[in-house]
């Protein structure tokens, strides 16, 4: 490792530590442990759902299927992008407003079952370990590109899966909810200014952004294959003929590209990391303000991150020349890992700085992202399953340490998952092998949890067994369909099962209907509707907030007064 | 759950307030599906979409994927959170007489 590379990523983990520390849990309860005692203001919240959301698929995968794929590629960005607009509509406000701890407690409490709670936990925790898989991989190619050292005889790629997964797990178990969401924040505005840092820099350095486009639209799509040589990518929307960069068809037919965005825009309401963030927010209408602040914040993120894949694929090719390194990283000046795109182009225009500026944003999306997906395992195996089931008389101390305890056991199982994959098994099969895998954990998301989360929220006949039966057939169904996807042919068939979604979802809802019509639903389902749909529980929390800051504002006057007759 | 804070409201002021707030939501989701799947069906149907060249060399569909999506998704959500927001402080909120929250939102621990 460089100095400069070493100095960046030296100086954000002390950034992030020193936030960790100053912002840890005030006190002991499972409140401040798992929701930050939920006085999270609404631009904090925003930038910290941010951090916990744009992982390495964003940072790093969406990006590096730009430049493998082109057009197509987007479809990832528009996806993740697209993923808070049902949140926004169906889940913020009334979540918030019901007020739990996790997805699990919030369907247990709401239809009345320790069943659901517990099947919740089951979905969750495959949603959970699907999503940090990536992430390791994710963190063991920055670190194979910024540091290329491994440390105790261990390869480059597994010191940065094993590095970067215990310094997140240290600051999760330490800092829990609150100071997860400040090093969260911080996080996303270091990223952002990283993207923005580069993007400038190459916008600076004389790349047009449109001639970029045509330029490489007058050529067939090339990417390297499996006998290490180029190929031309082939049209999935008029086969015979070669894909083109600037226009889809390069990876996903008509239906793919629907299925790759109805997966990924379904999923986000079922992600467990993000939904529990709404939680910490002080009012249900706060909740919604938020989601407008990220709904704002992903569309500068994705277009930037569109943009520099594209920039990517037109500067590398004409660099090889200059930058004798690339040479052992691409083939004809394509990059043999497309989520080398970002770093290379780092490292291109700002040297070892540069590089390390950019590995490092990585790291910071990789790690933030863990931290989310660790509180959230924590909550739903501490609070749903040890608190409720193994030792319901457990203290606060005991809740919180069986939380800290379950953040240990599933970064250890992640990192495990991590260290058997290898990106460049996958580059031929995926665009982005990082975003692919994200994929998986929003599809059995938006499969098994949103159908039955959106019900329970918007439909006063959901029943317990009819959530069950639709989290059950939607994972089973996703799972299925994307295990077959990966032994299929191709075509049409491949498509909708690799983003089972669009068939998934719709029959885990019909499931649902039709048992919770065979059954009864729970008998406080009025009051539920009463704290969900209405506003007192929100006119109750800013009464209250006026009252506290009339108080601080009275007690400062106070001292004032003082302070001038002393 | 929170404890007894919905006893302000009548459960059919509530319902009623839901109901609204589910067609503008269902509504809003409607026109999100449609722009969604307008763009598969117009790179299947229209050349122009996927050829032409615009904004430098950008086709119209690689410009709504690269900005014009994104600016879609905030403006579509920006005027969901208004109206919905408007129906609760009109159907529930403005029938009290404490009545909104007027100026910024003291809730929250602001950066």
């Amino acid at each position: 490792m460089t100095g400069p590379s070493a100095l960046t990523l030296a100086g954000v983990l002390i950034l992030l530590t020193v936030v960790a520390v100053v912002m840890r849990p005030r006190g002991t309860s499972t409140v401040d442990f798992y929701l930050a005692g939920q006085r999270v203001g609404v631009a904090t919240n925003a930038w910290a759902i941010c951090g916990d959301y744009f992982s390495a698929a964003s940072f790093l995968g969406v990006a590096a299927a730009v430049y493998a794929t082109g057009l197509d590629g987007a479809w990832y960005a528009v996806g993740f992008a697209a993923g808070f607009v049902p949140v926004l509509l169906f889940v913020a406000a009334p979540l918030r407003r019901f007020g739990e701890f996790s997805i699990p407690d919030f369907l247990g409490r709401r239809l009345g079952s320790e069943k659901v709670r517990l099947v919740a936990v089951g979905v969750v925790q495959l949603v959970i370990l699907s999503y940090l898989v990536p992430q390791a991989v994710g963190s063991g190619i920055t670190w194979e590109l910024l540091v290329g050292s491994g440390l105790f005889g261990l390869s480059p790629y597994a010191t940065g899966i094993l590095v970067s997964t215990a310094v997140v797990t240290g600051l999760v178990a330490f800092g829990g909810m609150r100071g997860t969401t400040w090093t969260q924040a911080v996080q996303f505005l270091l990223l952002l200014c990283a993207l923005i840092w580069l993007a400038a820099t190459v916008v600076g350095e004389g790349f047009h952004y449109g001639d970029a486009v045509a330029d490489l639209s007058a050529a067939p799509l090339e990417n390297p294959a499996d006998d290490g040589a180029l190929a031309t990518e082939q049209n999935a929307l008029h086969p015979g003929d070669p894909a083109v960069f600037g226009q889809p068809g390069a990876r996903y037919g008509g239906l793919g590209q629907f299925a790759l965005i109805v997966t990924l825009a379904m999923g986000t309401a079922g992600l467990p990391h993000v939904m529990n963030r709404y939680f910490t927010s002080p009012t249900g209408g706060a909740a919604r303000t938020t989601t407008v602040w990220v709904l704002c914040l992903a569309g500068i993120f994705y277009s930037l991150a569109v943009m520099l894949g594209t920039a990517a694929r037109e500067i590398v090719p004409t660099a090889v020349a200059d930058h004798p390194w690339l040479a052992e990283l691409t083939v004809d000046g394509v990059l043999r890992v497309p989520e080398h795109a970002l770093p290379v182009l780092g490292r291109i225009y700002g040297g070892d700085t540069g590089m390390g500026v950019i590995a490092a944003g990585a790291l910071i999306a990789v790690m933030s992202t863990i931290a989310g997906l660790l509180l959230a395992a924590a909550a739903s195996w501490g609070h749903d399953v040890y608190e409720r089931h193994i030792n319901p008389r457990a203290t606060q101390r005991q809740a919180v340490l069986a939380g800290r305890i379950t953040t240990l056991v599933t970064a250890c199982a992640a990192a495990g998952l991590g260290l058997t994959l290898r990106p460049e098994t996958f580059a031929t099969a995926t665009p982005s092998i990082v975003a692919t895998m994200v994929t998986w954990a929003f599809a059995v998301a938006g499969s098994a949890l949103t159908p039955v989360f959106l019900l329970a929220i918007w439909w006063p006949r959901s029943t317990a067994a009819g959530a069950v039966a639709g989290m059950v057939t939607g994972m089973v169904v996703a799972v299925a369909m994307f295990t077959a996807g990966l032994f299929a042919a191709g075509g049409l068939l491949r498509e909708a099962l690799v983003t089972p979604t669009l068939v998934a979802a719709p029959l885990a809802a019909a499931v649902a209907v039709v048992v919770s019509l065979r059954t009864s639903p729970p008998p406080d389902v009025e009051k539920s509707w009463l704290i969900m749909h209405g506003t007192a529980a929100d006119r109750h929390a800013e009464r209250l907030a006026r009252l506290v800051v009339a108080e601080n504002r009275r007690r400062r006057a106070d001292r004032r007064q003082r302070r001038a007759r002393g | 759950m929170e404890d007894d804070v919905g006893a302000q409201h009548t459960p059919a002021e509530v319902d009623a307030t839901f109901r609204t707030l589910r067609r503008v939501a269902v509504g809003y989701f409607v026109v999100f599906l449609l722009a969604v799947a307008a763009f598969p069906v117009l790179s299947l149907t229209l050349d122009w979409w996927s050829q032409a060249r615009l904004a430098g060399g950008m086709s119209p569909g690689f410009l709504v994927a690269a900005f014009g999506l994104y600016l879609f998704f905030a403006v579509l959500g920006i005027a969901a959170a208004r109206l919905s927001s408007a129906v609760e402080h009109r159907m529930l909120d403005g029938t009290r007489d404490d009545g909104p929250a007027i100026g910024p939102d003291p809730t929250g621990e602001h950066p």
